[in-house]
């Protein structure tokens, strides 16, 4: 490895212009997005999105609150997001723990199944989706956005943590194994503490994904009292006449959370992603 | 250490996740008890989402609920663009919302006629519907005689102006295509860009097609074209194209590439004054500044051949129970609640829009909405819109080719000739 002082001063310095650049052109939509959300309405309207704000204020911010319904629809969120998340990563880490150290018939055609899963595109599934859930009773609840989640993420989380897995050395588990530790044990006991990065990292993935599901609500959700913050900030766009700055506040708003999960969880997600790259 | 913090973490998530479920259930066990109490329920979705109709909607529905103390009223509001969408998922579910908004004419004809739209002659009859509205309004709604469909309110079209500019340069409103053709010039030698647009959605490119069409080969024509009955390469669409609507473009009277705005977005090249003009529909009301409200008007699209039947775009919203409905008497109730006379009245008072039943007293309008109330009256033939006279499919290909021929206006006839292949495959099946 290089040391720092090797390289030269002129090419640091066009590299910190670079950084500082590419981050600026990243950071405008979001400021963008700040200050609008403390403009009016009317003001957007009559000098577009890019001009100076005339007022600010945070008014906006306690109406997508109230009136953007987002009182409601955040906790909805949640009570979708949640038991998803523990349900996928409790099924995931069970099957991949069985496909990962277990010989059977069929091994590796379950372990394609679940891979397979993951290549399926979900917009051909939203009619049979949409279908079956009628079928069963279960459309408009919070039960089939749960259901569905769990049962279209379980693929992605199964493959990630069965790879992990692999890598733990089998000598571990025969030793449990030895002293009499029974299989369940040596999952919760051995296992998914050894696979916690693996397990935050896909935790913060999966939580994101959920959280920011736009179409599953759309297709299985009727009313707007068990929307989530996703559909539930789209009603407040028109036909004609788009409310931008609540959507706008609105949405700022239903980020936090997302933000929140990642701030804690962002060491083992980068590690996560790098997963494998240096054994 | 650092493991303990995530344990911590992931187990705090865990709590979290589970709890909403046993919550949820509870809550689930709570709907199914009022159920056994057998209240009387109503599931209405609507797509009224724009900020105005949202209030005022919130309002008639608190309304609703003071009249009908037993009535457990479930309203939801939908994202217009993905409540067209999503209907097609409630009328196939076995537990559609029991009343539904939608527009009227063609779009509702189409799921009539598959079968998904409750008949409604019954609510008809017994409210009165048959006097109290028109016979345009009625035939609307109906299919071999039988009602399936309530209007609700409309507004219309016209060519919205800002009253400073046509002061300043002493612009007569123009009544016939080469009036209109003279102060277009007479505007751009002065700077001023005649027609503002923004096409970013395409459908305000169509309802120059409409007007145009509709002037040139008369409304006849135009709704058999919406219906697939005549083609798209007929000489007489082309020359609306060549004639009409290429020259103007040609020369300049709309402003510089339209398809980068959003149609409000194009708002402030009139409020500006850079731009004089705007085919556009009333709502257009809705998002003018305020403090320039004052200052615009509208006229009449022009005429262009005066021996052609005057056609007008004034497109109808309204209301419908689904086939599949689980509570139609309550169902039926609210309809009857949105077709009544003060409800109506509300809305033509709140919304500014107007409104189907006869019964409502026009003392209620304001001077705009008599204007544009007459101009639709004064018409031979009320058409809805592009897109909602024709499928959804034709007007998606119908609007490409628009946008297409405002940048190419030379392309007129291959345009026409891909929208006449679209037109022979999408109709023939």
């Amino acid at each position: 490895m290089p040391k720092r002082n090797n390289v030269p001063l002129a090419v640091k310095i066009v590299l910190y212009l670079f950084l500082v650049a590419v981050t600026l052109i990243w950071l405008v939509p979001i400021f963008i997005a700040i200050i609008t959300s403390m403009r009016t309405n009317a003001d957007i309207m009559s000098h577009g999105f890019l001009a100076m704000p005339k007022t600010i204020d945070l008014k906006s911010y306690f109406e997508a609150w109230q009136r953007g319904g987002l009182h409601k629809y955040l906790p909805n969120s949640f009570i979708i997001t949640m038991p998803s998340l523990v349900l996928t990563l409790l099924l995931s880490s069970l099957g991949a723990y069985s496909l990962a150290r277990f010989k059977f018939k069929g091994r590796t055609f379950f372990y394609f199944l679940f891979v397979g899963g993951t290549m399926l595109p979900f917009q051909i599934l939203l009619l049979p989706v949409f279908k079956l859930s009628d079928a069963l009773g279960i459309y408009d609840t919070y039960f089939a956005l749960i259901a569905i989640h769990t049962a279209f993420q379980l693929g992605f989380c199964t493959f990630v943590l069965r790879n992990y897995m692999m890598t733990v050395p089998v000598q571990v588990m025969e030793s449990a194994r030895i002293d009499g530790c029974t299989e369940l044990g040596i999952w919760g006991k051995i296992m998914l503490p050894l696979t916690l990065p693996a397990f935050a990292a896909i935790a913060t993935l999966e939580f994101t994904w959920i959280f920011n599901d736009y179409i599953w609500p759309l297709v299985l959700i009727r009313s707007s009292e068990k929307m989530p913050v996703t559909t539930g900030l789209a009603t407040l766009q028109g036909q004609y006449v788009q409310d931008w700055t609540v959507i706008i506040s609105g949405a700022l708003l239903a980020t936090i959370p997302t933000l929140i999960v990642f701030i804690f969880l962002q060491r083992y997600f980068i590690a996560g992603l790098t997963l494998g790259s240096n054994k | 250490m650092k493991n303990k913090i995530v344990i911590s973490v992931l187990a705090a998530l865990f709590v979290l996740g589970m709890a909403p479920l046993f919550a949820g259930g509870q809550q689930e066990g709570a709907a199914e008890g009022g159920q056994a109490a057998e209240q009387d329920v109503v599931v209405y979705n609507s797509y009224w989402s724009d900020p105005e109709p949202k209030r005022v909607e919130a309002e008639l529905m608190e309304m609703f609920k003071e009249q009908n103390p037993g009535v457990k009223l479930i309203h939801s509001t939908v994202a217009h663009e993905d409540f067209k969408q999503a209907i097609r998922a409630y009328l196939t579910s076995s537990a559609p919302p029991d009343v539904l908004t939608w527009f009227a004419g063609n779009r509702a004809r189409f799921f009539i006629d598959k079968g998904l739209i409750m008949d409604i002659s019954d609510v008809w009859e017994e409210a009165g519907w048959n006097e109290s509205y028109s016979k345009g309004f009625r035939a609307m709604s109906s299919v071999d005689d039988k009602q399936y469909f309530l209007p609700g309110n409309w507004y219309w079209w016209a060519v919205y102006y800002d009253t400073r500019v046509f002061d300043e340069y002493d612009i007569e409103i123009p009544k016939t295509w080469d009036e209109l053709m003279a102060v277009c010039e007479k505007l751009k030698s002065n700077g001023v860009t005649p027609f503002t647009v923004g096409t970013k959605y395409r459908w305000t490119a169509a309802a120059w097609f409409d007007y145009l069409n509709m002037r040139v080969n008369g409304p006849e024509f135009h709704i058999n074209l919406m219906l697939g009955k005549e083609s798209y390469d007929d000489p007489r669409v082309l020359k609306v194209f060549n004639d009409y609507w290429g020259p103007m473009i040609d020369k300049g009277y709309f402003v510089e590439s339209p398809a980068s705005y959003a149609w409000a977005e194009a708002i402030p090249f009139m409020t500006n004054g850079d731009a004089a003009m705007y085919l556009m529909g009333d709502f257009i009301r809705d998002s003018y500044p305020k403090e320039d409200l004052e200052y615009l008007d509208f006229f009449r699209f022009p005429i262009i051949d005066p021996s052609v039947p005057v056609g007008e775009d004034a497109p109808t919203d309204g209301y419908f129970i689904p086939k599949n409905s689980q509570n139609p008497e309550m169902a039926k109730k609210l309809l009857k609640f949105f077709g009544s006379k003060e409800v109506q009245e509300y809305v033509a008072k709140e919304l500014g829009r107007l409104v189907t039943n006869n019964k409502v007293d026009t003392s209620v309008y304001n001077e705009n909405q008599l204007k544009g109330r007459e101009i639709v009256n004064a018409a031979d033939y009320v058409a809805q819109f592009y897109d909602r006279d024709t499928t959804p499919e034709m007007a998606d290909k119908g609007m490409n080719g628009f946008m297409e021929f405002w940048q190419n206006t030379d392309q007129a006839e291959k345009i026409l000739e891909k929208l006449e292949k679209s037109r022979q495959q999408l109709f023939e099946e």
